[in-house]
């Protein structure tokens, strides 16, 4: 039985094992690399992506989980890559390797669609997953708050 | 410049040729041979000038930098600083990495290589860029008089193209390129005043950001090539052991696999995806020999650097005066011992390599930033013919040193050997931090003499650990700089000074860790000096003031973070400041952090740093390395260490090994640069080594018990 994925507006039907974690899913059988592997026990949130707007961690959820679901990545947020958050990542210049940023603005996206003007507290509560090993995380904040249009 | 970044990495990730207008090979690298780096050679081809520019018909330029770009923001630097001397439009320069060669190996001290480290990216080949830019740029000029008749002095190179003023006519870049290029380049050219510069100083927006934040970056890990195989390289949890056996038809029971290679430590495992190969590792039976230290724990490793505290003599690095004799005349001795674990780099990208054998022609991409190094040894250990080999840099998912280490490149020759198909060779996250490769934990033991003012008259610091040059280098002597670094060469003048060191070599492999040895050095002496400085009842600052009365340039540093601070001023109450104040990688670097207490847990809540890099090509980006720096040497402060047992990392995870998240980071963190005009200083790292001691200052103040361990969280257990 084929998983039926629906993936940035594209329907897919996969013949692949069902425990394989969607995040490998993407990268391995669809060839989409903006979503990262970090740890792979969800503790990094580099594989973070939208189901159905949720943020969700890719690499500890089977494909056979969101049979049927919708799923956006990176490459799926804007069709011009010109979303709130991904303009204001670049106004702020928030990236510096860049290799967590994909989930970081998975993540900030949720945060945005459940709460339009978060606090503090809000990102601090949504983002905490997401690692960021060059410590962009002061500019992440302000990226956030410049999308919501709560700060800057 | 963002397309341009991205149809290359399509290119390659095609295996495609890149732009047509590049020079082939071989001419440029004969020709590279030729000339030290600071004369980049001319090579004759269509458009190409210099070793590091080549200008397309179109005007699009290519910049070959010698950097390798990890985040920190050398290439955007490079684009700056050729845009500005040569007048071109930013917008139209993409970067590339070139192949190693003579024009982009630099030599500052261990001769020439091509590689990313010390903090040199911008402060080595600013000149170097500059000036061949410059060389450039005359070049294009003289094509330009002679098509338009008027002399040279009457042109200006702005905005893409040579603009005679006075008639209005102008030539662009592109249209001079292919002619500058078939004549020699003059081998030598004025720079353009500094009124002149629109970029240096001032800035433009990274050249790599854009497709960071739309998944448009091709790291190493994401590229592929046709008929590729994913081989996961499983070699032993214990540090250093040799592959005794494995049962190969166990990983091959996983559906996916297709083969088992043994490899130098190990076995590798190729499957169609890197989950199979994965899973394949996960089930593969695999046996390692014993090793001598199977057993060792990171008691036993603090046990042998507390050892070698105690030992009466160390290879000594300074000896001023008689310290034996100021200690013994000193009306107060005061003495604490320091001890910091061992860390992990942790880039979140994970070490993996990319492999093609066609032939005799081996190709490499891989995520290095030292790129010789790496093709040494392929060429060391596989006999692989040097120029048969090309090596691609690819973008990197994080650095800090982690990248100037080469993990099995050989290894994944072999598997390409074996397999016939191109291979990514790759390691998971357990791997990468359980493999070690970190920074050396050390101790130190510092014995001051006071006299009855409460001035310092002697100072004896003992260092003890890991030789970390020993394991990256084979560093044989018993002086490992590194282990001595800040220490020294030091501003601080305390009257008699010994520095010593004494190896304790604990099987951990360890290399440079973002600012080294001043990482662990930074937080030994300067939370000593708060140390000192209670002892003799002085404020710290006021104690670093009159060790550095004798240096302005270190007490405007130290005064200006003291300062924007307001250090002295009422602060809440629960609230403390710290202040550190290290030199490194030829920056100054003083930190205040104001913490609190929550829930047990330090809170930082506002950081004002003090930098003084002598001069900033990119301010911004100087801002964002200040602000990164001081995040990362935070969570150094707060949690990170391996923890060693059964001879192997028991936290080789994130859920284990703790790295700083968004919700402990400071929210205000001050920048506050200092162009003082002396010689320019490395920026990626000098941020680092202060924030620790500062914010453990400040913790000890709060909590009244000094911390002398890190991380901060076991020194309150």
């Amino acid at each position: 039985m084929p998983i039926n994925l629906t993936v940035n507006g594209r329907p897919h039907a996969l013949d692949i094992d069902p425990e394989m974690p969607l995040l490998w899913a993407i990268r391995d059988v669809l060839e989409m690399t903006g979503t990262k592997y970090g740890c792979g026990i969800a503790q990094c949130g580099a594989c973070t992506v939208l189901v159905e707007g949720t943020a969700i961690r890719s690499c500890v959820t089977p494909v056979s989980a969101v049979d049927g679901r919708e799923v956006t990545t990176i490459e799926g947020l804007h069709p011009e890559n010109r979303h709130a958050l991904q303009q204001a990542w670049i106004e702020e210049q928030v990236p510096q390797c860049g290799y967590c940023q994909s989930g970081q603005i998975l993540a900030a996206a949720a945060l945005l669609t459940a709460i339009p003007k978060p606090t503090d507290e809000d990102i601090d509560t949504a983002m905490v997953g997401n690692l960021c090993r060059c410590g962009t995380y002061p500019r992440i904040r302000a990226a956030i708050k410049r999308a919501a249009g709560t700060g800057v | 410049m963002t397309v341009a970044l991205e149809r290359r990495s399509m290119l390659r990730a095609a295996g495609a040729l890149v732009l047509g207008f590049t020079v082939p090979l071989p001419a440029r690298q004969a020709a590279a041979q030729a000339r030290p780096p600071v004369q980049p050679p001319m090579t004759g081809g269509a458009g190409t000038l210099t070793a590091y520019l080549s200008i397309a018909p179109d005007g699009a330029i290519t910049l070959f930098s010698p950097t390798t770009e990890m985040g920190q923001g050398t290439w955007t630097g490079h684009v700056a600083i050729v845009a500005d001397e040569l007048g071109a439009d930013p917008t139209r320069i993409a970067v590339e990495n070139p192949h190693p060669d003579a024009p982009y190996r630099r030599d500052v001290g261990a001769g020439p290589a091509m590689g990313s480290g010390g903090s040199w990216g911008v402060r080595y080949w600013y000149q170097p860029l500059r000036e061949a830019s410059a060389r450039a740029r005359a070049a294009l000029v003289a094509v330009a008089s002679e098509r338009l008749g008027v002399p040279a002095g009457e042109l200006r190179a702005e905005g893409h193209a040579v603009v005679h003023a006075a008639s209005g006519r102008r030539l662009g870049f592109g249209e001079l390129a292919a002619a500058a290029a078939q004549r020699p380049l003059p081998d030598s050219a004025t720079l353009r005043p500094d009124a002149e510069l629109k970029l240096i100083g001032r800035g433009l927006p990274r050249v790599d950001i854009p497709a960071k934040t739309h998944g448009g970056t091709i790291y190493s890990i994401d590229f592929r090539l046709p008929g590729m195989v994913y081989a996961y390289a499983k070699v032993s949890p214990v540090f250093r052991a040799e592959l005794d056996s494995f049962d190969a038809a166990s990983a091959k029971a996983v559906p996916g696999v297709l083969d088992v290679v043994a490899i130098p430590g190990g076995a590798a495992v190729v499957a169609n995806s890197m989950w199979v190969a994965m899973r394949g590792g996960q089930a593969l039976k695999i046996t390692w020999k014993p090793t001598p230290h199977d057993a060792i724990t990171s008691a036993d490793i603090t046990a042998a650097m507390k050892d070698g505290l105690a030992q009466p003599q160390g290879a000594v690095a300074r000896n001023d005066g008689d310290i034996e004799a100021a200690l013994r005349s000193a009306a107060r001795v005061v003495e604490a011992e320091y001890e910091v674990p061992f860390l992990s780099h942790t880039p979140l990208e994970p070490w993996n390599i990319n492999v093609r054998i066609q032939g005799d022609r081996l190709e490499i991409w891989a995520p290095t930033q030292n790129q010789d190094r790496l093709l040494n040894r392929v060429v060391r250990e596989t006999g692989w013919d040097r120029d048969k080999i090309r090596l691609h840099t690819m973008l990197q998912g994080g650095g800090f040193g982690r990248r100037l280490y080469e993990d099995m490149p050989s290894a994944a020759v072999i598997v390409a050997r074996a397999v016939g198909r191109p291979v990514k060779m790759f390691w998971t996250r357990e791997d990468e931090i359980g493999q070690g490769w970190g920074r050396p934990a050390q101790m130190a033991r510092f014995r001051a003499a006071l006299d009855g003012q409460g001035k310092v008259t002697g100072l004896w610091v003992r260092t003890a650990g890991t030789s970390m040059n020993r394991d990256f280098n084979n560093f044989q002597g018993d002086l490992d700089a590194s282990s001595v670094q800040t220490l020294n060469d030091t501003r601080y003048r305390t009257g008699a000074y010994r520095v010593d060191y004494v190896r304790r070599q604990a099987p951990v492999p360890t290399m440079p860790w973002r600012s080294v040895g001043a990482t662990q050095n930074g937080f030994f002496m300067e939370s000593f000096l708060d140390e000192l400085a209670q002892a003799a009842g002085k404020d710290p600052v006021e104690l670093r003031r009159e060790l550095l009365a004798h240096d302005p340039r270190a007490l405007r540093v130290v005064n200006t973070a003291a300062e924007k601070a307001g250090w002295g001023t009422p602060l809440p109450a629960g609230h403390a400041r710290g202040f550190a104040f290290v030199e490194s990688y030829g920056s100054l670097c003083a930190q205040v952090a104001e913490v609190s207490m929550v829930n047990g847990r330090p809170r930082v809540h506002r950081v004002v740093v003090a930098l003084d890099c002598g001069k900033q090509v990119l301010p911004d980006g100087v801002r964002s390395q200040i602000e990164g720096g001081v995040v990362q040497g935070l969570s150094t402060a707060l949690g990170e260490k391996l923890e060693i047992r059964e001879g192997r990392v028991q936290n080789a995870n994130f859920d284990g090994y703790q790295v700083l998240r968004t919700d402990e980071a400071p929210t205000q963190i001050e920048a506050h640069v200092i162009e003082s005009g002396e010689r320019m200083g490395g920026v990626g790292e000098p941020p680092i080594p202060p924030i620790t001691p500062a914010v453990a200052n400040a913790v000890s103040a709060l909590v009244g018990k000094r911390i002398r361990k890190l991380p901060i969280m076991d020194a309150l257990a």
